[in-house]
C-alpha cells in the first residue's frame, strides 16, 4: 500500500497492476467464497443475496487499491479519492440499470432487489475504478470511455475490465430467452456470470498489455 | 424517367430474382393440396363394381354400428394407454388408464388397444381435419385464414348428417368451429385457456354419463382437453397431469360399466362401438405440432360389448405381450374415417385415402350376418369366409373411391401426381378389379367349395390392400414430404439476389465517389462492422425457436444496443446527446409495448406460457386507467396534428399543403370516432345520425384522394425549387401523413402513440446521424452515409411491428382491424385492410420515411452537389432491402434446416410465410417509393444540368 501511494502518476508499473488485478479477481472469488461456505448461498437459488455479498466484498477492495492510483494525489487525498469511490457507487449503479433496462432487463417490482445488487456489482467493475482515479475530469472520462483511447497501463487498468465486463454482460444475455428452462437463464444470473468472466478477462488483458509496454519502455530506455 | 432506370433497373431485377426464388422455396417447402368440394353419395355405388348392400335400407356397406361413443382425450400419448411392459422402463404416467388396459385384456376379441399414427402437423384442428375427412392435412387453407375455419371437404361428420345420423359433441369447441352447423346437440367450451385444467373435462363428464341413457342421438362425441393443457402447462411428468389420467380412468371406468349393463339384447347399447381416441401425442413437456414419434403415436381404443370370435392370423398385426395378455397393433389416423364410416353404414368420404383396417372392423362386424340375414349365404361357408367375403367386398367399395378420387383430383388440381405415379395406380387397381370379378362370381355361384373360395378371397384382400398402401404412401409423399430440390434451387435464387444486391450497392457507392473526387478511406468502418455484426446476430437467431418467439424483444436489445452505441459516439463527439437519451428511451419504451404484446400473445399461444415480468404490480384505479387509455391516444394525434400543422406553416405551396391539411382533418375525425366509442362521453346519441363506419370511409377516402393527388399533379406541374432536400423532405412528409391516417385508424388507440413513436425516434435517429455528417463535412462538404442508421431504422422497423401488438403467427394478425368501417365480409377489401393493419408502420412508413436520412435540410450541407441526391436516395432504398433480405434469406435457410422440428408448423411456417411476405412488399414499396421520389428529384438536376451547359 505504502510504495503503491509513493509513485502514483499516470504510469504504473506491471507488478502494480499485477497486484490490483489480483486483488481485484481474489475479492471476487472471495465473494463467491464467502457465499457459498459461510451463508451457504448460490447465485443461481438466491441471486438478490449472493450478488449483494459479492458486490459489498468487492467494492471495498476495488475502491482502496484504486485510490491509491489517484490522478494529481497532491490536490487530492486519498480519503476524497475514497469518497470520490463510494459515490461513484450509486451513479455507476444508476447507469448501469439503465443500461440494462433500455436493453430488456424485466422491469417490476420482483426484480428490482436483483438489478440493484447486479448494477451495484456492475458499477464496482466499471465505474468506481475510474471514479477514484479521476474523480469528475470529463475529459478522461470521454476519453477511457467514449472514445477508448487509453494510454499508459493505468488508463487501460480502468478501461478494459470495464469493457469487458459490459461486452460479456452483453452477451451472458444471450441465453436469456432460449427454451431451455433452466433456472441459471433467469434475470440477472447469467448476465452477472458474463459480466464476471468478462471482467476476469478485461484484467488478463489489461495486465498483458501493461507487461507489453513496460518492457516497450524498457527497450526505449535501453536504446 | 431515363435517369430512374439507371438505377432502378437494380430493383427490379432484384424484386423478380425475389419473387421467382419465394415461388419456388414455397412450392418445394409448403404442403399444398387443393380441396376438393364434392361429397359422396348413397347412389354413387351403382357406378362401383361392388356388390351392393344387400337390404335396402343401408347405403354403401351394412351398418354394423348402431350407435357410437367417441371419446378423443387430446394429446393422448400412446404410453398413457399401452402397459407399461410395452416399454423399456416404467414411467410414472403409465398405467393410469388401466381400465382400459382391463378390458383389453379381458376379452380381447372385442376390445383392443391400437397404436394410432398421426400425420403432422400434429395440431389439434389439423388432426381434426385429418380423422373426419380421411385425408391428409395442408397447412395453409385459404378459406382458413379469416374466421371460421369449417371444414370445405367432405368427411365424417357430414356424411352422417347427410345419412340422417344425429350427433351429439361435447367439449372442445374447435369441433364446432370445424362444423358449424352439424351437430344435433352441442355441449361446446371454450379450448382457449390452456391454464384452465378443468372447464372443458368437467362440462364433458357432466352432459357424457346422462347422454348414454338418452335415444336421441346415433353418434355421440366427447372431446377432453385436460390432458393436453396439463402436458403444455406442467409437462407430462407431472402431478397434475397423473391426476387428470386417473380422472379420466374413473370416468370411462363408469362409462363402460354402463355401456356394459345397457348391452343385453334389445337394449340401448346393444350394438354399440366405444372408441377412446387421441388425436395426436405429445412430447414430455407437453409439445406437440411437429413430427417426432412421441407426437404423432397417439392410440385408439376401441370396444364393442359382443362377443366376438377373433380375426384370423394373416390380419392380424399386433404385437403381443403374453404376459398380460394384450394384444396391440397400429393404425394410421387416415384409416379412421373410413373405417368408422363403413361400420356405421354411410358412404366414405370422398377426399379419405385411408383403408378399412381390418382389425378395428372385425371388432364390430362378426355380429351381425350369422343370423338374420342368409341371402347369399351357404351352410357350408364358415364364419370366417364370410367375414373375408364382406370385408372383401368392403375393401372393393373402398379402393373404388379411392380411386375415384385420385382421379378426380388429378384431372381438377394443378398440382397433380406425375402420370407415372397415375399409370401405376390404374395398373394396381385394374389387376385387382380383374381378380374382383372373378371373386365376385365365386361367391355368387359356387355356394359350399369353400376349399378353394377362401385363398381367393385371401388373395383378393392383399390386392385391394397392396393398391390402398400405395395410394396412401404416394399421397403421403406428395402432400406431407418436402421437394429438397425446389428448396435447393429456392435458396440459390436467394443468394444470387444477394449477391445482385452487393454488386448494386458496390455500384452505387463507386458512382457516388466518382462524381465526388472525394476519396474517403475505403477502409472498413466501424460502422459497418457493427452493422454486419448485428445484422449477423439477428439471421443467426432466427435458427431458434425461442429467439423466433421473442424476436420483438430481440430486435430491440439490438436496437439498444446501437443506441448506446450511437450515445456513445455522441459523448464523443459532445454533440446531440439529448437526442441519442431520448433515442434510448423510446427503445425502452417501444420494450415495454412489445412486452404488452408478448403477454397478448402468451394468452392465446400454445407455445408460450405467459411470464408477466412487465407487470408493475402498480395499483392503479381501474377508473383512471380506462381515462387514460382514451385520453393519451387523442393526446398523442392532437400532438402529431401539431406537428404537421408546424411543418406546413414551414413551407406554404401547393399541393402537400392540401395534403398535410387533408391530413389533418383525418386526425381531428379519427379523435371523434374514438370520443364517440368512448364511455366517457355519452356522444353516442350525438353520432346516431352519423353511422360508426361513416368516419373511417371518410378517411379512407381522404387517403386514397391524397395518394393520387401525389401521384398524379407532378406529371402535370413542374414546380421548381431551389432547395432540393426542401422539395424531398415536403414530398417525403406529405406522402407520410397521407398514409399514417389510415394506418392509425386501423391500429385502433395504440396506433396513435406508436405513430408518434416512432415520429420522434425519426427525428432523433436522424439528428444523431447529422453528427457525422456534419464532422465530415467540415473537410470535404460531402455527406457520408453510414450503413448504421439505415439498421437502426429497419431494427426499429421490426420493433413496430411487434410494438403495435403483432407478431407473427396468423393468430397474430389483427382481424379487428379488416373491420374497422365495414360490417360485412368482403373478400378484398378485408384482406387489403388487414395487410395494412399488419404491415402499415413496418413496412410501409418505414419504406417511404427512408428519405429521412437524406432529405431534412441540414444546416451544414447547402453546398452539396445535387446530383447526389439520386445516388444517395439508391443507395438508403438499397441497403434497407439488403438488410431485409439477409434476414428473409437467414429465415429461409432456418426453415430449411429446421424442417424436422417439431415447432416447424407451430412457428417457423408462420415467420417464414411473414418475412417472405415482408420481403415481397418491401420489395415493391421500395419500387414505388423511389419512382415518386425520384420524379421531382431528377427532373430538377435535369434543369440544373442544362443550366449548367448553358
Amino acid at each position: 500500500m505504502k510504495e503503491l501511494e509513493k509513485n502514483p502518476q499516470s504510469t504504473i508499473s506491471s507488478s502494480q497492476v499485477f497486484f490490483i488485478h489480483v486483488c481485484c479477481g481474489l475479492a471476487l472469488v472471495a465473494g463467491f467464497w464467502v457465499a457459498h461456505h459461510v451463508y451457504s448461498l448460490n447465485l443461481v437459488f438466491d441471486p438478490t443475496k449472493t450478488l449483494c455479498l459479492i458486490w459489498a466484498i468487492e467494492f471495498p477492495v476495488v475502491i482502496l487499491l484504486f485510490s491509491c492510483c489517484r490522478q494529481k494525489p497532491e490536490k487530492c487525498s486519498y480519503f476524497t479519492a475514497i469518497a470520490r469511490g463510494l459515490l461513484g457507487l450509486p451513479i455507476g449503479a444508476l447507469l448501469n440499470a439503465l443500461g440494462a433496462l433500455a436493453l430488456g432487463a424485466p422491469v417490476g417490482l420482483q426484480y428490482l432487489e436483483k438489478t440493484v445488487n447486479w448494477s451495484l456489482l456492475m458499477s464496482s467493475f466499471t465505474f468506481v475504478p475510474t471514479a477514484c482515479v479521476y474523480g469528475s475530469s470529463w475529459t478522461d472520462w470521454c476519453r477511457i470511455f467514449a472514445c477508448t483511447k487509453p494510454n499508459g497501463p493505468l488508463e487501460f487498468m480502468l478501461c478494459l475490465p470495464a469493457h469487458g465486463a459490459v461486452i460479456g454482460a452483453w452477451f451472458g444475455a444471450w441465453p436469456m430467452p432460449l427454451d431451455w428452462e433452466r433456472p441459471w437463464q433467469d434475470w440477472p444470473i447469467c448476465v452477472s456470470y458474463g459480466a464476471m468472466a468478462g471482467y476476469v478477462v478485461g484484467m488478463v488483458g489489461s495486465f498483458g498489455l501493461a507487461l507489453i509496454m513496460h518492457t516497450g519502455r524498457k527497450q526505449l530506455k535501453a536504446e | 424517367m431515363w435517369g430512374w432506370w439507371r438505377f432502378g433497373k437494380w430493383t427490379v431485377l432484384i424484386m423478380f430474382l425475389h419473387i421467382i426464388s419465394i415461388l419456388i422455396f414455397t412450392k418445394g417447402f409448403l404442403l399444398t393440396r387443393t380441396e376438393l368440394p364434392h361429397s359422396s353419395h348413397c347412389s354413387d355405388l351403382s357406378q362401383s363394381p361392388c356388390h351392393s348392400s344387400p337390404s335396402s335400407s343401408s347405403c354403401w356397406t351394412k351398418p354394423a354400428v348402431d350407435r357410437l361413443i367417441i371419446i378423443v382425450l387430446d394429446a393422448l400419448r400412446f404410453d398413457f394407454v399401452a402397459p407399461s411392459s410395452f416399454f423399456e422402463e416404467k414411467q410414472p404416467w403409465m398405467d393410469k388408464l388401466e381400465v382400459l388396459q382391463r378390458m383389453a385384456s379381458e376379452n380381447p376379441s372385442s376390445a383392443k388397444i391400437f397404436k394410432a399414427i398421426a400425420d403432422p402437423p400434429t395440431t389439434s384442428l389439423q388432426r381434426l381435419k385429418g380423422l373426419t375427412t380421411g385425408a391428409l392435412p395442408t397447412f395453409i387453407d385459404v378459406g382458413n385464414s379469416f374466421g371460421a375455419p369449417a371444414i370445405v371437404e367432405d368427411n365424417f361428420i357430414n356424411q352422417l348428417i347427410q345419412n340422417g345420423k344425429r350427433v351429439v359433441m361435447m367439449g372442445d369447441d374447435t369441433w364446432t368451429q370445424l362444423f358449424p352447423h352439424h351437430f344435433n346437440k352441442s355441449y361446446p367450451y371454450p379450448s382457449f385457456n390452456v391454464k384452465d385444467l378443468n372447464t372443458v373435462d368437467n362440462g364433458c363428464i357432466e352432459h357424457l354419463l346422462p347422454s348414454l341413457y338418452q335415444q336421441d342421438w346415433d353418434v355421440l362425441i366427447a372431446h377432453f382437453l385436460g390432458v393436453d393443457h396439463a402436458g403444455h402447462i406442467h409437462g407430462v411428468d407431472s402431478t397434475p397431469m397423473i391426476e387428470k389420467l386417473e380422472q379420466y380412468n374413473a370416468v370411462l371406468e363408469k362409462v363402460i360399466k354402463e355401456l356394459q349393463n345397457q348391452s343385453g339384447p334389445g337394449k340401448l347399447h346393444e350394438n354399440s362401438l366405444l372408441l377412446v381416441m387421441g388425436d395426436h401425442g405429445q412430447t414430455l413437456n407437453g409439445d406437440h405440432g411437429g413430427g417426432s414419434p412421441e407426437e404423432v403415436e397417439t392410440s385408439i381404443f376401441a370396444m364393442s360389448f359382443k362377443d366376438l370370435p377373433s380375426l384370423p392370423s394373416e390380419f392380424d398385426s399386433s404385437s403381443c405381450e403374453p404376459s398380460k395378455n394384450i394384444c396391440i397393433s397400429s393404425i394410421p389416423q387416415l384409416d379412421f374415417a373410413v373405417t368408422v364410416s363403413s361400420l356405421l353404414g354411410v358412404p366414405f368420404p370422398f377426399g379419405s385415402i385411408g383403408r378399412v383396417n381390418p382389425e378395428l372392423y372385425a371388432l364390430a362386424v362378426c355380429t351381425w350376418n350369422l343370423d338374420d340375414d342368409k341371402t347369399w349365404n351357404n351352410q357350408g361357408q364358415t364364419k370366417l369366409e364370410e367375414w373375408l367375403q364382406i370385408y372383401a367386398n368392403v375393401l372393393c367399395i373402398n379402393s373404388w373411391q379411392v380411386k375415384r378420387y385420385i382421379d378426380v383430383y388429378s384431372a381438377s388440381s394443378v398440382i397433380g401426381f406425375s402420370s407415372e405415379d397415375l399409370f401405376h395406380i390404374s395398373d394396381l387397381y385394374s389387376k385387382a378389379d380383374e381378380n374382383w370379378s372373378y371373386t365376385k362370381n365365386l361367391s355368387s355361384y359356387k355356394h359350399g367349395s369353400s376349399n378353394t373360395s377362401l385363398p381367393v378371397l385371401k388373395r383378393q384382400i392383399v390386392a385391394y390392400s397392396n393398391f390402398l398402401s400405395y395410394v396412401a404412401e404416394l399421397a403421403r409423399s406428395k402432400w406431407t414430404e418436402f421437394n429438397l430440390k425446389m428448396m435447393g434451387t429456392g435458396i440459390g435464387i436467394m443468394l444470387l439476389s444477394l449477391y445482385c444486391h452487393t454488386l448494386a450497392i458496390k455500384k452505387l457507392n463507386k458512382s457516388y465517389g466518382v462524381s465526388l473526387l472525394s476519396s474517403r478511406d475505403s477502409g472498413i468502418s466501424f460502422g459497418l462492422m457493427l452493422t454486419f455484426f448485428m445484422v449477423l446476430i439477428r439471421a443467426g437467431s432466427l435458427l431458434s425457436n425461442s429467439y423466433i418467439l421473442k424476436e420483438g424483444k430481440a430486435a430491440n436489445f439490438l436496437l439498444a444496443t446501437t443506441g448506446i452505441m450511437t450515445l456513445r459516439y455522441s459523448f464523443m463527439k459532445n454533440k446531440m446527446l439529448i437526442e441519442a437519451a431520448i433515442f434510448l428511451l423510446l427503445t425502452f419504451i417501444f420494450r415495454i409495448a412489445i412486452e404488452v404484446g408478448l403477454y397478448k400473445q402468451a394468452a392465446t399461444s400454445q407455445f408460450m406460457s405467459s411470464s408477466s415480468s412487465w407487470m408493475l404490480g402498480i395499483s392503479i384505479s381501474p377508473s383512471l386507467w380506462t381515462y387514460m387509455a382514451e385520453i393519451v391516444p387523442i393526446l398523442a394525434l392532437i400532438i402529431l396534428g401539431y406537428f404537421l400543422y408546424k411543418s406546413i406553416s414551414s413551407c406554404c405551396w401547393g399541393i402537400p399543403k392540401y395534403v398535410i391539411m387533408g391530413t389533418i382533418l383525418s386526425y381531428f375525425l379519427i379523435a371523434l370516432h374514438w370520443i364517440s366509442e368512448s364511455n366517457i362521453l355519452d356522444l353516442a346519441h350525438f353520432l346516431k345520425g352519423f353511422g360508426k363506419n361513416s368516419i373511417p370511409r371518410t378517411v379512407y377516402a381522404i387517403t386514397l384522394v391524397q395518394l393520387s393527388l401525389l401521384a398524379i399533379v407532378p406529371i402535370f406541374s413542374k414546380e421548381e425549387t431551389s432547395n432540393c432536400r426542401g422539395s424531398l423532405f415536403v414530398k417525403m412528409m406529405s406522402i407520410l401523413s397521407a398514409c399514417s391516417s389510415t394506418i392509425i385508424i386501423l391500429q385502433g388507440k395504440q396506433g396513435a402513440l406508436v405513430a408518434l413513436g416512432s415520429l420522434l425516434a425519426g427525428y432523433c435517429m436522424m439528428r444523431l446521424q447529422g453528427i457525422e455528417k456534419h464532422t465530415v463535412s467540415g473537410t470535404a462538404g460531402i455527406s457520408i452515409l453510414g450503413p448504421l442508421p439505415v439498421l437502426q431504422w429497419s431494427l426499429l422497423a421490426v420493433c413496430l411491428l411487434f410494438a403495435s401488438g403483432h407478431w407473427c403467427a396468423f393468430d397474430g394478425l389483427r382481424y379487428g382491424a379488416a373491420f374497422v368501417g365495414f360490417d360485412e365480409f368482403i373478400l378484398i377489401p378485408q384482406a387489403i385492410l388487414l395487410t395494412i393493419d399488419t404491415f402499415g408502420f413496418s413496412h410501409i412508413l418505414s419504406v417511404f420515411g427512408l428519405p429521412l436520412f437524406v432529405a431534412f435540410p441540414s444546416p451544414f450541407n447547402q453546398t452539396e452537389h445535387k446530383s447526389l441526391f439520386p445516388i444517395k436516395l439508391f443507395w438508403i432504398f438499397m441497403v434497407y432491402g439488403l438488410i431485409t433480405a439477409i434476414t428473409a434469406t437467414a429465415t429461409i435457410l432456418c426453415v430449411t434446416i429446421q424442417r424436422r422440428h417439431l415447432m416447424v408448423w407451430g412457428l417457423f411456417a408462420p415467420k417464414f410465410v411473414f418475412d417472405v411476405v415482408g420481403l415481397i412488399l418491401t420489395d415493391l414499396l421500395i419500387f414505388v417509393a423511389s419512382i415518386y421520389y425520384f420524379d421531382g428529384v431528377e427532373d430538377r438536376i435535369g434543369n440544373a444540368k442544362l443550366r449548367r451547359l448553358w
